[in-house]
């Protein structure tokens, strides 16, 4: 029954073509193990140079997007991080597989349903961008500097699009009508 | 001033400030886990390197393999205060190696390089 069970969902997984999953809290270390061993991975697979630093470029950027906006955190949300006690722990989830023969990194994490409207709008503009546009942008970003509201988010998704070998794909879904959650996959 | 040598790590560029001989450079991959603290000590020496020059000249080198774009925000502090050394009356050359296998770091350099009003960018191919 339990090995049933553990091998019915990395099953489910491998059906859908996910290599990498992980679910839950993400830390700096994490992003830098699991790092180490996507890159591995691509090195064995052979796959060519700039796809391997394609996929680890939107993996880095995905993860510190997770660990930098979940709002599943701990301490909770509603008690907010002050520089006394930072937020220690963010909760999301990330995997990394393939779909013929592209790579695809998804990521989730909840936001703010407040949030939403804004990171839509945000999200909408990047994926209808070609790629002169993202450049631009990019840059655009990297001179106004981060804003207060999203510590910088924007250049992200826009590294991200940029990585992208097609339009970066989004999806929010209410939770509880307080809280979404908010789905990113981006193809290599 | 002291010369900086920091080597690299798995998540950190390796840093060769030369200041005896003008000659810096930060070279590998670039994600800190704290961008603010790996680049400010390098933005300071910067600074105290550069502070009050109208000559002589200086090189800088960017070899990286990679970088997050929270890095780039850093990057392109370190190409501001170079270019406005130049504008001081500095000679100063910022080359940009790439490799040719990944188009992505090409097209970072030429956008950083636009940028440059006073320094001479140079673009080079890493393997060569």
């Amino acid at each position: 029954m339990l090995a049933n069970e553990l091998y019915g969902l990395r099953k489910d997984l491998r059906e859908r073509g996910i290599v990498f999953a992980y679910s839950g809290y993400v830390t700096e270390n994490v992003l830098s193990g699991v790092g180490d061993a996507l890159k591995k991975k691509l090195a064995i697979e052979d796959a060519d140079t700039k796809t391997i630093r394609s996929v680890f470029a939107v993996f880095v950027e995905q993860m510190q997007n997770i660990i930098r906006y979940s709002v599943e955190q701990i301490p909770p949300f509603d008690m907010p991080p002050t520089a006394d006690h930072p937020a220690e722990l963010r909760y999301g989830i990330l995997t990394i597989g393939q779909e013929g023969a592209d790579y695809v990194v998804h990521a989730g994490n909840l936001v703010m349903t407040s949030d939403v409207p804004r990171m839509r709008e945000r999200l909408s503009a990047i994926q209808a961008m070609n790629r002169e546009q993202l450049k631009s942008a990019y840059k655009e970003q990297l001179r106004s500097g981060p804003d207060e509201h999203s510590k910088g988010a924007g250049i992200g998704f826009i590294e991200i699009a940029r990585r992208a070998s097609s339009p970066i794909e989004f999806d929010f879904m209410d939770i509880d009508g307080k809280l979404a959650f908010f789905a990113l996959k981006a193809k290599i | 001033m002291e010369n900086i040598e920091i080597p690299a790590t798995t998540r950190t560029p390796a840093v060769a400030f030369d200041f005896h001989n003008n000659h810096l450079k930060i070279s590998g991959e670039s994600y800190p886990e704290d961008v603010t603290s790996f680049y400010s000590s390098l933005l300071e020496a910067l600074d105290r390197y550069l502070d009050g020059r109208t000559s002589g000249t200086c090189r800088f080198d960017f070899e990286l393999i990679y970088f997050n774009s929270s890095s780039a925000k850093a990057i392109m502090m370190l190409m501001e205060k170079l270019d406005e050394a130049a504008g001081a009356g500095m000679k100063v050359d910022v080359h940009w190696f790439y490799d040719p296998q990944d188009e992505t770091m090409h097209e970072l350099g030429e956008e950083f390089g636009e940028d440059l009003q006073h320094a001479a960018f140079h673009l080079e191919n890493l393997s060569r």
